[in-house]
């Protein structure tokens, strides 16, 4: 059993160093900040535009492309065809990709002389330098978290569920809706939540659509440009502090599904 | 009532080949096979799951092959039975009658009503991870029934029921039969199939060998496959030699069998039933009894008894009791008659060596 305990300590300190390095810098930015410093910077009306706006931005992007993604999730999970692995991997390709990189390609397209900020720009809608733009920025990095989260799910819903509703009747669309979707809910929900958190932290691709109006990270990066890190940090504990509140509210909400997802006809009978 | 016609479908590996049955109406139609001998696929192409590559699906006379799952009135019961796990026992038995955008007050007769007929009126507030084998089953059941189908086709209906509850769901489906209910029924059960079938097609490799009563298929297996699913083990592969007095054949390793007199064919498989061979150390008397010698190879306890191997050169399966062993107490090694009346060998099939598929 000796070395059985001995490979235990080995792996025990190694995790411990990770996680070690994961909050070491977080820890060290709460300490290096004065409280009055915090609630000063909390008072600014510009840092809480921008965080206030980040959230809903990054809230409205998800919620936007989550009516396509959870589709292609579903399609993705359900359907074989072919290229089905090429389809797989342009879904990822976002993951991979410089995220300033992947900016400067979303602003060929949306700016005006790219072809969605082309047609856009005809019905009178400008997609760079504000909220629009912004959003398209943050689908863009994030959407692969959404999809292959709802992927999953729904690959986890036993076909035959699916197969016993047909055979009861169902339309496929009332399938997707009463028995896939409420069976996979808690992978979608999760799925909702790592796009949402992962775009409103997004940067790279942002700064180059819109440095103004300015998301949170963009304030962030702002003031420590203009100010230095002790004018950055406070900006980014609130930030940090804001950000966890939402993601854990989400988390409970989303085990709490029955409050979320109540079925069609629950109360009536 | 429901009629196939040389029905066909390639599915990756395998292939469903020709398959044409009958059923009628009220009939209880037990479809009989090992697994993946296609019983599952079949079902599905019945119930529109599946379209076939060939052939054609008649429901009372309307061709049915290409019509919709949900508007064919064939109800089907999955062998996981496939509940919504995010429902109630209540809300998966009204589900289809939702889905028919009955009024509430329906709706809610109808959940009362197939409860009862399945006694699972206790049930309808708990969700389905909660329930039994036996309970899970009924609720399936009920929330197929609801629908009223033409036919309901049932996958392996006692695989997921404990032994001592199979009794049960056996009296619940023959009481649903016998209230005009026409069932199809997928199992690889022979014992279910006779309890229960008033028809029994089986189905082997995709293609079904044999067909009739499950009388019929149990007194005249077509080939190997089916006498041995009907638990037959005595089997001899002969010749026959008939003369104007008198019958016999002679198997392979030159086992001599009197049979009775008659017209048989060249050469074919005799069957024998374990349960008509005797074993004795002295041979039976009687006229033309087969007496034929030799050693026990194995003796193995059996439900009601012992299943006792010898080595003829060809081999024989006896049964005996408890009572036949202690008052006999045959050993492993042991010389003995193998002994049987000419009338209890059959013929598989016609005598003609059918291909086993």
């Amino acid at each position: 059993m000796k070395g059985h305990t001995l490979f235990n300590w080995i792996f025990t300190i190694l995790a411990s160093l990770v996680l070690l390095f994961i909050i070491a810098p977080l820890a060290g930015m709460f300490f290096d900040s004065s409280f009055s410093e915090v609630r000063t910077t909390a008072a600014d009306p510009a840092v809480r535009r921008s965080v206030w706006f980040t959230l809903a931005i990054a809230f409205a992007s998800t919620l936007f492309f989550a009516v396509g993604a959870v589709p292609l999730a579903w399609i993705m999970a359900r359907k074989k065809f072919p290229l089905k692995r090429v389809v797989q991997g342009i879904i990822d390709l976002p993951v991979v990709l410089p995220h300033t990189a992947a900016g400067i390609a979303l602003l060929g397209f949306i700016s005006r002389e790219g072809a969605l900020g082309g047609a856009a720009q005809k019905a009178g809608i400008l997609l760079v330098n504000n909220g629009a733009g912004i959003a398209l920025a943050m689908a863009f990095v994030s959407l692969p978290f959404l999809i292959n989260a709802a992927r999953d799910g729904f690959a986890a819903v036993p076909e035959r569920t699916e197969k016993a509703a047909l055979t009861l009747g169902a339309s496929q669309t009332r399938i997707f809706f009463t028995v896939s979707l409420p069976q996979a809910w808690r992978s979608v929900v999760s799925g909702f939540i790592m796009m949402f958190a992962r775009g409103m932290s997004e940067f790279g691709a942002v700064v180059i659509i819109a440095y103004h109006p300015m998301i949170a990270p963009v304030l962030i990066y702002d003031r420590f440009n203009t100010y230095g890190i002790s004018a950055a940090r406070p900006a980014s504990i609130i930030f940090i502090l804001v950000a966890l509140l939402f993601f854990v509210l989400f988390r409970v909400l989303a085990t709490e599904r029955r409050v979320l997802f109540k079925r069609e006809d629950d109360a009536s009978d | 009532m429901l009629r196939t016609e040389k029905l066909s479908k390639r599915i990756d590996a395998f292939s469903l080949r020709d398959i044409s049955i009958e059923v009628g109406k009220g009939d209880y139609y037990v479809l009989l096979g090992r697994s993946g001998a296609g019983k599952t696929q079949l079902l599905e192409l019945i119930c529109g799951l599946m379209n076939p590559d060939r052939g054609r699906i008649y429901l009372e006379g309307e061709d049915i092959t290409y019509k919709r799952v949900q508007d064919r009135g064939i109800g089907m019961v999955f062998q996981d039975l496939s509940l919504f796990p995010h429902y109630s026992v209540k809300d998966n038995i009204m589900y289809p009658l939702r889905v028919r955008k009955m009024d509430l007050k329906e709706r809610v007769d109808r959940v009362q009503r197939a409860a009862a007929g399945m006694n699972i009126t206790d049930l309808l507030l708990r969700r389905p991870d909660t329930l039994s084998g036996g309970e899970k089953q009924r609720v399936a059941l009920a929330r197929t029934l609801v629908t009223d189908p033409k036919i309901l086709l049932l996958d392996e209906p006692m695989a997921s029921v404990d032994a001592s509850l199979k009794d049960n769901i056996r009296r619940l489906l023959r009481r649903l039969n016998r209230n005009g209910q026409t069932i199809i029924h997928v199992t690889h059960d022979f014992g279910e199939a006779i309890s229960l079938a008033s028809r029994v097609g089986v189905i082997h490799n995709g293609r079904i060998i044999q067909e009739g009563t499950p009388l019929d298929v149990f007194n005249h297996p077509v080939n190997r496959f089916v006498a041995r699913y009907a638990g037959i083990k005595n089997f001899f592969r002969v010749t026959f030699i008939t003369s104007y007095k008198s019958a016999s054949a002679i198997s392979e390793k030159r086992t001599r069998f009197r049979l009775p007199r008659g017209e048989y064919p060249s050469s074919g498989l005799l069957i024998i039933g374990s349960s008509e061979v005797l074993l004795s150390r002295q041979g039976a008397s009687g006229f033309g009894i087969n007496n034929i010698r030799g050693v026990i190879d194995d003796i193995v306890p059996s439900p009601t008894g012992f299943e006792i191997t010898v080595n003829a050169g060809d081999y024989f399966y006896a049964d005996i009791t408890h009572r036949e062993m202690e008052e006999s107490r045959f050993v492993t090694g042991e010389k003995v008659y193998v002994s049987f009346r000419p009338e209890s060998l059959r013929i598989v099939g016609n005598g003609e060596d059918i291909k086993e598929y």
